[in-house]
């Protein structure tokens, strides 16, 4: 009895969440397809997700948009071509007429600039801020003003709590504009702010700014008073300083954009996720203090849930857009809807007029999901025998696999930086030891053999054949004679007087590492240690240069060799080697100011024999090929270098 | 009753919050940006004006911070998916995983409590040892290996289930039944080793011997006092269940609570990371103390004993 009466109950409970749970089912949507790892955020100024790009190009439209086959800039929501004046540095665009937001409002440059300005923020921390400030004049100016304000600001709302700053911070405060010259607004307050912050010992002692540092939340000033009159001063400059940054919205269908330097890709620039227009009634959802358009600490912050098509505080309409699509529905981790935009300027032409997004965190899942019919189309085939599918694609037997060699390029650094690691000496200093061991690998076998996926070799950083007008030095082939001459000189007549050396990198390239290994160790009688770091664990040591060797991989941003090879730059944040080169560096500066395309391309390719062929921060291995499947019946979607898919061309034939 | 139940309360809070605690230690001494989510490095500037935004340069003001919004059950925001709030991802995660959670403990129970009062009779038979070595399997065989061989055989070949996903009463089964197939396992090892000890008490053989045919004598008087192990168990096991698994969510697809366990901490993500282990030890405190009143209700003498 007892038994029963609890069965009975449990199963009764089951049953009742069963009906409750699982509601109605809405119908298939004409286009099925699995993105991958799912999406990481739709605001388009924040993603750096290929696969949030992806979802970014359908429901947004930048000035111009890629040829879905052949990935060259054509007509977005600008004509085309723009006005450019004789110096290649202004561009004048003209927004279409019939440009719409997926409400029906007119899509005008103000909401380019709007985007823009947004993107560049502090506050939004985009990854790819870099694009206005290494592209638009006065940008860069204006991101530096504002950074050097949201520190000062920080600082003094940590004072007004009435607890410590770091002495970091009380340089930054006393080195600020407006405390060391105060307007007459701002009080008396700030003028003996001044004398007190400055400690009587020189800059460069850290004691003394420690004591600065330590004797400010006891000082007795009205910290309330100070962070609001610095506020205010910095509020009220805002526009006027923005003013200065080359982007200009001079009436509804004008935008003017003024850049650094000539930029021969700048109309690939336009078409980026990071570049697109933002609606105005995002302004709804701005945080603001003061009457003024940031946050306390100086930050340009909107509600992050802004991207939702079902978000409604204070009259906020939901997320719009003016791409082919608009977002019709969003569930967590299961799928996003996509349904076409009716003012969407050729919206007539759009085929499929509902996408399904499906989230699969298991790419064998959505695999099997792809072979049982219920998705069209998959963008990532990464399973752990992806090598049985390249082959069953490349001898036809599977033609709806398709392979993409991708703009991008598998390579590890040697670092070129630090003096000891670990307490070890760093043999990599000397660029000898480095073309040694690039010198000794055998990159056809890791291709052919260890990967097995159908990448090819890559002896160059930039992938050849791939960006117009530019082909990449030939780079360093397998010379295992030259390589031990050139450790010899370097001092190592015997490999084993390297000692032990480490090579970094995240689980996933164990095999790869292990081949490596056993090349070096072959070739070179070096010790090879691996160590397998986890990935986030792992990003951070080789961007604080403690490796010896780490595992990296670029992927292009744009459609220029300055995209991988901006990286090597002595003071890129990416440069993970530590490698500086006054040379290179100089090279890149005279490219920058080329304007003769051919010209421009020779000076890079001179920069970069430097790095592949003479010191060699870096050792390129491979690019990418990633498989994608298309089932029979959907056209319009074609292989390309970048993995961008406009579905707007799509059609399906069931 | 009510004073013991108080009692088990504070307690209970005190546990969470040693545990809220020993996390927000290990979040704040990790390695790893919670910000950087890209391939690309981040810019210092960017990073300090996000930590001050967050208040996550003041590691005592967040732990308040973090703490306070709790309490009034707003977890904040997660850097992993900045979209989304981590309240919203608990809502849509957590109602999925205990849904799964709870089936798959009332499929162990209905299957795991009769296995192993018949085990227990029929000890030494050749039901016990076929039941024993099921069980074998079933407690060595890990989630990932009986979840992608059900999926081959139901889903694949068979074809009469999908391959993965939710949404659906189909896509139900074969995820419940892998997530029970360790509990069923433990729970017919638990009841058998009670039936046994139960089946050679006093009272049993006095009923026995009073003639009572051994079908009742089973069932009705001597599984009361032999469920009681398999009572304590089922409180840990229900919050776990119903916290999600993170294997069988990956190879069924299911957008439960357990993967955001694991990929919370791989991503560094410090509010979701508090919020699903705050979850998560709730549920362990609150289920604990429905099993200790359940226990009051079975047998009232322990509720003197305790």
């Amino acid at each position: 009895m007892f038994r029963n009466l609890f069965i009975a109950c449990m199963t009764l409970a089951a049953v009742l969440i069963s009906i409750y749970q699982f509601s109605s089912h809405e119908p298939r949507a004409d286009f099925t397809y699995v993105n991958p790892s799912g999406i990481h955020t739709l605001d388009p100024a924040r993603m750096s997700w290929t696969q949030d790009f992806r979802v970014a190009l359908n429901i947004w439209e930048g000035l111009t948009t890629w040829d879905p086959a052949t990935l060259a800039p054509i007509a977005g929501a600008a004509t085309l071509p723009p006005q450019v004046s004789p110096d290649r540095l202004t561009y004048t665009f003209t927004i279409r007429g019939d440009a719409r937001w997926s409400n029906g409002d007119p899509v005008t440059a103000r909401d380019f600039v709007r985007g823009w300005r947004r993107a560049m923020e502090p506050g939004t921390a985009a990854d790819y801020a870099f694009l206005f400030t290494d592209h638009i004049a006065g940008a860069a100016e204006y991101v530096a003003w504002r950074n050097e304000a949201v520190t000062v600001l920080a600082a003094l709302e940590t004072l007004r709590g009435g607890r410590r700053i770091t002495s970091e911070q009380a340089k930054a405060l006393s080195g600020y504009e407006s405390i060391r010259t105060p307007s007459a607004s701002a009080g008396p307050t700030l003028v003996n702010l001044a004398k007190e912050i400055t400690p009587s010992a020189s800059d460069a002692d850290d004691k003394a700014w420690e004591a600065v540092a330590a004797a400010l939340p006891t000082a007795g000033e009205n910290w309330d008073r100070i962070a609001d009159a610095v506020f205010d001063t910095h509020a009220a400059r805002l526009d006027e300083r923005f003013s200065r940054v080359g982007m200009s919205a001079v009436d509804d269908r004008t935008l003017v954009v003024r850049l650094a330097r000539p930029c021969p890709y700048f109309l690939d620039l336009t078409a980026f996720p990071t570049l697109m227009p933002v609606h105005e009634s995002i302004e709804l959802l701005r945080e603001s203090h003061r009457g003024a358009p940031i946050t306390e600490q100086g930050l340009v912050v909107c509600d992050p849930q802004w991207t939702k098509p079902d978000y409604h505080p204070d009259g906020y309409p939901g997320l719009i857009t003016n791409g082919a699509y608009r977002l019709a529905d969003w569930t967590f981790k299961r799928r996003a809807r996509l349904a076409v935009n009716p003012y969407f300027h050729a919206a007539g032409e759009v085929r499929c007029r509902t996408i399904d997004m499906l989230e699969y965190d298991n790419v064998s899942a959505s695999l099997m999901a792809y072979e049982a019919g219920d998705v069209d189309f998959l963008t990532d085939l990464g399973v752990p025998y992806d090598h049985e599918l390249f082959r069953l694609s490349q001898s036809g037997e599977r033609p709806d696999l398709k392979r993409c060699v991708v703009l991008a390029t598998y390579f590890f650094n040697f670092n070129c930086v630090s003096e000891t690691i670990d307490g070890r000496k760093n043999p990599f200093l000397d660029a000898r030891v480095r073309k040694a061991f690039t010198l000794a690998v055998d990159r056809r076998s890791i291709v052919d053999h260890v990967r097995r996926r159908g990448d090819r070799v890559a002896s160059s950083f930039v992938p050849p054949a791939a960006i117009p007008g530019y082909e990449p030095p030939r780079g360093l082939d397998r010379d295992v004679e030259t390589a031990r001459r050139l450790l010899a000189e370097a001092g190592y007549a015997d490999g084993a007087d390297l000692g032990p050396i480490e090579v970094l990198y995240p689980p996933a390239q164990e095999r790869v590492c292990q081949a490596l290994a056993r090349m070096w160790e072959e070739a070179l009688n070096v010790h090879i240690e691996l160590r397998a770091q986890e990935s986030k664990t792992f990003a951070e040591e080789k961007a604080g240069h403690r490796f010896m060797i780490a595992w990296g991989n670029w992927y292009a941003d744009y459609n220029d060799p300055t995209t991988f090879l901006d990286c090597l730059a002595a003071e890129n944040g990416n440069n993970d080697s530590g490698y500086a080169n006054p040379r290179y560096d100089a090279l890149l500066a005279d490219a920058a100011a080329q304007a003769d395309p051919a010209a421009r391309f020779a000076l890079l390719r001179d920069a970069e024999r430097v790095v592949v062929e003479e010191d060699c921060p870096i050792l390129p291995i491979l690019h990418y090929a990633e498989l994608i499947a298309v089932r029979p019946g959907v056209n319009g979607i074609h292989p390309n270098a970048r993995l961008w898919f406009p579905f707007r061309y799509v059609s399906v034939r069931r | 009753m009510m004073r013991r139940i108080a009692r088990r309360l504070v307690a209970g809070l005190i546990t969470i919050a040693c545990i809220y605690t020993l996390t927000f230690v290990m979040v704040i001494s990790i390695p790893g940006n919670p910000f950087q989510q890209g391939a690309r490095n981040m810019p210092p500037a960017a990073e300090r004006a996000l930590r001050a935004r967050y208040h996550m340069d003041d590691n005592w003001r967040y732990f308040l911070d973090f703490l306070r919004g709790a309490v009034r059950l707003d977890f904040g925001p997660t850097f992993t998916y900045a979209d989304w709030t981590c309240n919203e991802i608990i809502a849509t995660a957590l109602p999925v995983s205990a849904m799964l959670g709870l089936l798959a403990i009332m499929i162990a129970v209905a299957v795991g409590v009769p296995a192993g009062v018949v085990s227990a009779v029929r000890r030494g038979g050749l039901t016990d040892v076929s039941i024993l070595a099921l069980v074998l399997v079933g407690i060595s065989l890990p989630t990932f290996v009986t979840g992608a061989a059900l999926l081959s055989v139901f889903a694949v070949y068979l074809k009469v289930a999908p391959v993965g996903g939710w949404g659906t009463l189909a896509h139900l089964p074969l995820p419940a039944l892998t997530l029970s197939l360790p509990f069923i396992a433990y729970i017919t090892r638990l009841t058998r080793m009670s039936m046994l000890d139960t089946l050679g008490s006093d009272f049993v053989r006095t009923a026995l011997a009073k003639g009572l045919p051994q079908r009742t004598v089973v069932w009705k008087h001597a599984l009361k006092p032999a469920f009681l192990p398999v009572l304590s168990y089922l409180g840990p096991a229900t919050a776990q269940a119903m916290t999600g698994s993170f294997v069988v969510e990956k190879v069924f697809g299911v957008p439960g609570l357990g993967q955001h366990f694991v990929n919370a901490a791989l991503n560094r993500d410090p509010g979701l990371i508090l919020a699903t282990v705050l979850v998560f030890a709730t549920l362990l405190v609150t289920l604990n103390l429905v099993v200790d009143v359940l226990y009051a209700w079975i047998d009232p003498r322990i509720t003197e004993a305790v």
